[in-house]
């Protein structure tokens, strides 16, 4: 199993926070849909990161967004809740015979119930709690809660796009020797 | 002792995640107030080169519409200045004899100073939108300041580093404008809501007083972040609602902020002395 954090990684960072704040930052659909493609870092890292080494890594995603968005702290909050919820979501789709050591975040290979119930789950989770910081009164709760749901569906939507266009069915090699 | 040490090694990872949200929370408490001092922001060195690398490259698509705009004002500028040949020309008070006229003190007259600047990042579909800009206390901006375009008020300066400045849009939540309608000087406070970004409400309008639709709003002079007779908008609908004593007005914003490419800082030269004045006479200016 590959649950160390590899360059892929850092590469994944790097690509993900870019096109967040170069390209995605101008692109809100109907005023309520807004995506936040980092989180696809967080969801791509390996199965069985340590968790401690995963809030971090949430914390820092977050906080580099937050500096771009002038929002100091909603969106790492947001993406620790999101590092903090992940295990317990891994935990709760185990496959019967729990996970494999060539398993990884792969719609190819862990199928596509699994995939989209993860991500949809952790993606709500991570976009109520930005969407709530954001507002923090519950008057426009309404409003919030639309945006809420197409925001999770446009960025869920585009995390399978970038699984099907990136993502090699093939399982991980296993290093016999 | 080992016991205590063991429980915090099971639960670690619940622990760092308290923790990290616990730093979370105190940091949008203690960074997100609207007038609050930060360094982790756009006006930060760094952040401040991607974001301008990045304008100066999407910069180029909007050239041609950048261009009228600044050529518009220009116009507009260059009409009013003629206008004021004109009156000089036919103005006598400078040669009259001075025992009986006091010539104005220049000071008085113009105590605004305008910084041009170029808008390096923006949005306008967030609840509290900023922007940010790319001059900063190298160029003697400084937080508090007011914000203008050509076609009236952006917001105020809320952070500065050496180069960049972050800007509180009229779009957030907690900017409020005083402002007035023009035709009878009534002053009331426009304020953003949120949602349509070209759309905001004034408040306060007494009901005694008629405003109607498409009456000229502008600033009002009562704080020194703005000049009084700065565009805000114009009203597009008005409405008396029942068991309230004052109009629901809603106004169409002068500035398209999805348009905004060059801004002008508004330094008020005199502003200390009135704040200093005014807080020293006990008058909380209230946030405005």
């Amino acid at each position: 199993m590959s649950n160390s954090f590899g360059i892929k990684n850092i590469v994944q960072f790097i690509l993900f926070v870019a096109l967040q704040i170069l390209l995605l930052d101008n692109l809100v659909l109907f005023g309520t849909g807004f995506c936040f493609i980092y989180v696809a870092f967080l969801l791509f890292l390996p199965l069985g990161i340590n968790r401690v080494w995963l809030l971090v890594l949430g914390f820092a995603t977050g906080f580099t967004v937050d500096m771009f968005y002038d929002t100091v702290g909603i969106h790492a909050a947001a993406s620790v809740l999101l590092a903090f919820l992940r295990p317990h979501v891994l935990n709760l789709l185990t496959p019967r015979d729990g996970y494999d050591s060539s398993d990884s975040v792969n719609i190819h290979v862990m199928g596509w119930r699994w995939f989209l119930v993860y991500s949809f789950s952790l993606i709500v989770f991570h976009h109520a709690a930005v969407f709530f910081l954001e507002t923090i009164n519950f008057q426009t709760a309404l409003y919030t809660l639309g945006k809420i749901l197409f925001s999770t569906f446009f960025t869920g939507i585009l995390i399978v796009i970038l699984q099907l266009l990136f993502f090699s069915p093939k399982r991980a090699r296993i290093d016999y020797r | 002792m080992r016991n205590l040490f063991a429980f915090i090694y099971r639960f670690r990872a619940f622990l760092v995640f308290v923790l990290l949200e616990v730093l979370c929370v105190y940091l949008i408490v203690r960074y997100n107030t609207y007038q609050g001092a930060a360094f982790f922001n756009s006006a930060n060195k760094y952040v401040g080169q991607v974001l301008e690398y990045q304008s100066s490259v999407s910069d180029y698509f909007r050239l041609s519409s950048i261009n009228n705009s600044l050529a518009r004002e220009n116009a507009a500028l260059r009409k009013e200045l003629m206008q004021y040949r004109d009156l000089e020309v036919s103005d006598s008070t400078a040669v009259l004899d001075t025992t009986f006229y006091a010539a104005t003190d220049s000071s008085h007259a113009a105590p605004y100073v305008l910084h041009a600047s170029r808008v390096i990042n923006n949005s306008v579909r967030r609840m509290n939108n900023y922007l940010t800009l790319d001059v900063g206390t190298a160029d003697g901006v400084k937080p508090g300041m007011g914000v203008i375009a050509a076609s009236g008020v952006v917001g105020r300066i809320k952070t500065v580093s050496r180069g960049y400045a972050t800007v509180t849009s009229v779009l957030h939540s907690q900017m409020l404008v005083s402002a007035k309608i023009k035709k009878d000087n009534t002053f009331g406070t426009v304020k953003w809501t949120g949602g349509d970004y070209r759309t905001a409400m004034l408040d306060y309008i007494p009901l005694h007083v008629n405003p109607a639709a498409g009456d000229t709003i502008v600033t009002s002079g009562f704080n020194t972040v703005y000049p009084e007779g700065i565009m805000v908008g114009t009203i597009s609908a008005v409405e008396k609602e029942q068991d309230k004593s004052f109009y629901t007005i809603k106004v169409k914003l002068a500035v398209d902020f999805a348009q905004l490419s060059y801004v002008y800082v508004v330094e008020n030269t005199t502003m200390y002395e009135r704040e200093d004045l005014e807080q020293q006479a006990g008058i909380l200016t209230d946030e405005q």
